[in-house]
């Protein structure tokens, strides 16, 4: 079998090939953007060039003349509607057309629409704006920053946590480190461009636009245009990379649904690559201070992680991974703070394992760096600290196989043959150096509809409104029906990416396979039961069997007594068509209004730390071999392994390219990518993808992915561990201690690149 | 939407058209004597529609479009193949990688007008009419080098290039050749796996 689809181990499913995958290859997979619609119109965002201060006057005269120019939506246009909202549907509060302030760089100013592509960018750039402009704050250090305390300023981020008296502790520590990290402005540039596409249908309105949370966005949308929610629909059937920048609605979607209204006709804006720099949201940027005392024997017994993350004026975004650096390890005393820092920029939003990403790395640097302090072993100073419960609230971990995959790690990467003393490793001009981190992601789950039809013919239509963003989820749904129904996953039509599907909570805090599989499960064994009832009633093909153990397989049933019925003939006796199942999924310890928040498109989150029986994770442990060359300090990562545990694997194909791609990520976060601030201007200066770096294929060699096997019962009715998250976290402190291990030279402020390792 | 649109008859010949674009283009080469002369054409009449054709995927196209309209939009925008993606718009991502006579091509970093007359194949113009997948298509879903797809039908019509140009001799080389093609998702280890189980039967296909 090849790398891409490895053989299942226990507890994990075949490695099928997507079902869209055809789709896919052959350009048929239509994105937002993609979706035939006739006689469009064509919208052009102009944005503003400063960073505080208010538009005093705009002067559209210049883009007014452009021949072809249809409209401009500028202030005032958008009066009848409400101010977007700060949440998990709503990237943030500020209106940009409901008044002339401007609250950071590149905010939105006006939209031109015009008969073509070319006519709504030309004037667009003639929209001129007259500014009263004042000093912008940029970031940290810059004079004008507010800092106030992030606990309670989220409902993700309650408090700060902490256990024991780390003070004492830390001042009877033998060993101790004290250290500062720290994490640049990241974004998320998936290569599919943000878009909308709005048309109204009478008083109905359609809007195409890749999302990650169909149903959030209805219900805010049509808040924001005072609509029944039954009005506006929402279709994002692929969604071409997301990684958390398609969770929240911009304000740019009611502006071009403003702008369709008023032509009466569907208007289509494609947003520049730079302008999503600034109306999109992105990864703040964060500050660490971390102290950890232990023992000689390396047992640690003081672990304090403060953290400060820059946000925007008008709304708290949180980062907040104090939540599980707080927990990973048997500390004995726990101290932590969590600072939010406020400046004149965008509001940051989710990426890629937000808050794990940025904190977890500086933990694992950390922990690195007392490893040496105390001259141990990396792997085995963190097998000395490993929990039986987590040390915040005493509760024991739901599963825990951080050592087996640091053990299964090692192995493949061969860490037994490395020689711990810095600088010791070389090959030619470049000096080698190895290092291993922990990965961690909470494993959460939301409540989530779901509808399957099984006909006479053996054929099954799934309907979920979750959102393929090249997850996979398509597939594994499918799969999880297949099981199921017994039914070969080529007679399995899988609708997704549709608000006018039964709910599924915003594909992200990677919730999706075990929501979706949950919900997918109940609606497929009710199908079962209804079967099976059929086929043992009087009369029936199995009539005499009752409460017997039976199987679905090959469009049978399967008795255990042998006996057997093949599923069209059950529902022929039934005189039915198909049989139909709508079933809702709500996690253990819902509220009992789970069901009407999924509707209402807030779903509740369960699972990670907030669960009265355990806490919730899945973990993996990941080894990078770094090589810098002696002269001019290039930095390359030719070989990295990862192991990672996470419940039940529904396929191990769609699986190891998740923890793959998770993997190259944390390899971008380690070297390549930031998002430079001018502080003069408060503005992003890499506005596109040849100066904002990300890894491409010359960047990655030799890369495994090792499954681990591992159940679960704990986490939900499927046994799935989100891992879509997991593979990026970790991996830029491995590559901080493999740097360390070559050079000597810890470095603690990522990127890592070539001028901090010049001497 | 695949049928060749209707060109407007804006009573605007291509031959005066190229004229002029091509004096325009070179003025700024010759700046001693540019200043003298006046553009051919008025920059508004720049923005009338010209009928262009371009043969994609072996059919003729006869297009109406602006002047400044990119390869890359008359495909997706007016002959309606949106199989080709764009992602920056700027030629750095490479999603929107078409062939032009054979040869790999960013389609937005190419005026349509300047592709008069030239063969272009898009990912929709590679299985072939029986449904039969081309051989680097099928190593994609074989060796999963996707997950969102959306750089997909570049990074395929990239790997036909790359293979023909003889870029793809090695594991390395293919790295190489394959760098201005990102994957956000970042499925190049599966990409090269694919490129090379499809190299030999691309090269004859």
């Amino acid at each position: 079998m090849d790398a891409a689809a490895p053989r299942p181990k226990e507890n994990m499913g075949e490695p099928l090939p997507r079902v869209d995958a055809r789709l896919k290859v052959t350009g048929q997979a239509h994105y937002p953007a993609d979706l035939p619609t006739a006689n469009i119109a064509y919208g052009a965002l102009a944005t503003s060039s400063i960073a505080k201060g208010k538009v005093a006057k705009l002067r559209l005269d210049e883009a007014r003349a452009v021949p072809g120019l249809l409209d401009i939506v500028t202030y005032g246009d958008m009066d009848k509607v409400d101010k977007p909202k700060f949440g998990n549907s709503g990237a943030t509060s500020i209106g940009p057309l409901h008044d002339r302030t401007i609250f950071h760089d590149g905010q939105i100013v006006a939209l031109a629409v015009a008969e073509t592509f070319e006519a709504a960018e030309e004037a667009a750039r003639l929209i001129r704006a007259e500014y009263e402009e004042e000093k912008p704050t940029a970031t940290f250090d810059s004079p004008g920053t507010a800092t106030i305390p992030a606990a309670g300023k989220s409902p993700l981020f309650k408090e700060d946590v902490k256990a024991g008296d780390f003070d004492a502790a830390y001042a009877d520590a033998a060993v101790k480190i004290d250290q500062r990290y720290s994490t640049p402005t990241q974004h998320h540039n998936p290569i599919e461009l943000f878009s909308t596409t709005a048309y109204w249908e009478g008083d109905q309105l359609i809007v195409h636009e890749p999302s990650q949370n169909v149903t959030g966005w209805k219900v805010e949308l049509a808040r924001q245009l005072r609509i029944d929610p039954a009005k506006v629909r929402i279709v994002s059937p692929f969604i071409g990379g997301a990684f958390g920048s398609k969770g929240p609605m911009t304000p740019r979607t009611a502006i071009v649904a403003v702008a369709a209204k008023r032509l009466g006709r569907p208007v289509r804006c494609v947003t520049s690559r730079m302008q999503a720099f600034g109306t999109q949201t992105y990864r703040a940027e964060t500050r660490h201070r971390i102290r950890i005392g232990a023992g000689k024997d390396g047992r640690i017994t003081a672990f304090a992680h403060e953290g400060w993350e820059v946000t925007s004026r008008p709304d708290a975004y949180v980062v907040g991974g104090t939540s599980a650096t707080g927990r990973m390890y048997d500390y004995g005393s726990v101290l932590t703070h969590v600072s939010l820092v406020q400046a004149d920029r965008n509001t940051p939003g989710y990426m890629r394992s937000p808050p794990e990403t940025p904190y977890v790395y500086a933990l694992e640097n950390a922990m690195d760096e007392m490893a040496v302090a105390l001259g141990m072993d990396p792997v085995e100073f963190r097998r000395i600290n490993e929990p039986k419960a987590e040390p915040i609230g005493k509760k024991p971990f739901s599963s825990r196989s951080l050592i087996q995959c640091y053990d299964q790690a090692a192995e493949a990467f061969g860490w037994a043959d490395r020689d711990p003393k810095v600088g010791a490793m070389r090959d030619g001009d470049w000096l080698v150096g190895i290092g291993c981190a922990t990965a961690i992601y909470p494993t959460a789950v939301a409540p989530c509809a779901a509808r399957v039809r099984l006909t006479v013919d053996g054929d099954v239509r799934l309907q979920c409104g979750s959102h393929e963003i090249g997850t996979g989820v398509r597939t594994v749904a499918g799969q999880m029906a297949s099981e199921r129904l017994g039914v070969s996953i080529e007679k399995i039509s899988v609708e997704i990416g549709d608000s006018s599907l039964p709910p599924a909570p915003v594909s992200g805090g990677s919730i999706s396979t075990a929501s979706v599989c949950s919900a997918v499960l109940m609606a497929c064994d009710a199908i079962r039961t209804k079967l099976y009832a059929a086929a043992t009633a009087e009369g029936g093909p199995l009539a005499g069997s009752h409460n017997e153990e039976f199987e679905l397989a090959g469009g049978k049933i399967l008795a255990k007594s042998g006996a057997s019925a093949k599923v069209g003939d059950v529902l022929k006796a039934m005189q039915v068509g198909a049989i139909e199942e709508y079933a809702e999924f709500a996690p253990k310890g819902a509220t009992p209004e789970a069901l009407k928040k999924l509707y209402a498109g807030t779903p509740e989150f369960h699972g990670g730390e907030q669960d009265e029986d355990s806490v919730k994770y899945a973990f993996g442990a990941e080894f990078v071999e770094v090589r810098i060359n002696r002269y001019t300090r290039e930095i390359r990562v030719p070989r990295i392994v990862g192991a990672f545990a996470a419940g039940r694997i529904m396929n191990t194909r769609t699986a190891r390219s998740q923890l793959m791609g998770g993997m190259i990520w944390g390899i971008g976060q380690a070297l390549h990518e930031a998002t430079e601030v001018d502080r003069r201007y408060a503005r992003y200066v890499n506005r596109d993808l040849q100066d904002y770096l990300v890894p491409v294929n010359a960047d990655i060699k030799d890369l495994q992915v090792i499954l681990v096997p591992e159940v679960d019962h704990a986490v939900n009715p499927a046994g799935v561990k989100g891992l879509g998250e997991l593979g990026n976290v970790g991996t830029a402190a491995a590559v901080a201690s493999a740097v360390y291990h070559a050079t000597g030279r810890r470095i603690r402020d990522l990127p890592i690149r070539i001028e901090q390792l010049l001497v | 939407m695949s049928q060749p649109s209707v060109a407007s008859n804006n009573g605007f010949s291509r031959r005066r058209f190229m004229a002029g674009t091509v004096s325009a283009a070179a003025a700024p080469l010759l700046a001693s004597t540019a200043q003298a002369e006046a553009p051919v054409i008025p920059q508004t009449k720049l923005r009338q529609p010209v009928v262009t054709s371009l043969r994609i995927n072996e059919q003729p196209y006869e297009l109406s479009l602006d002047t400044r309209t990119s390869l890359l939009d008359a495909l997706r925008d007016h002959a309606g193949l949106t199989g080709t993606k764009k992602g920056c718009d700027h030629g750095q991502c490479g999603a929107c990688t078409v062939l032009v006579d054979g040869k790999r091509v960013l389609s937005c970093l190419s005026f349509a007008v300047m592709n008069e007359g030239k063969d272009i194949t898009t990912v929709e113009g590679l299985a072939s009419s029986d449904g039969k997948l081309h051989p680097m298509q099928q190593a994609f879903i074989d060796h999963d080098a996707f997950q969102c797809g959306y750089c997909t039908p570049g990074q395929i019509l990239s790997a036909i290039g790359c293979v023909n140009e003889g870029h793809a001799e090695s594991e390395n080389d293919i790295r190489e050749y394959m760098s201005g093609n990102i994957c956000r998702c970042a499925a190049y280890p599966n990409i090269v796996a694919a490129i090379l189980q499809a190299r030999d039967e691309t090269k004859g296909a």
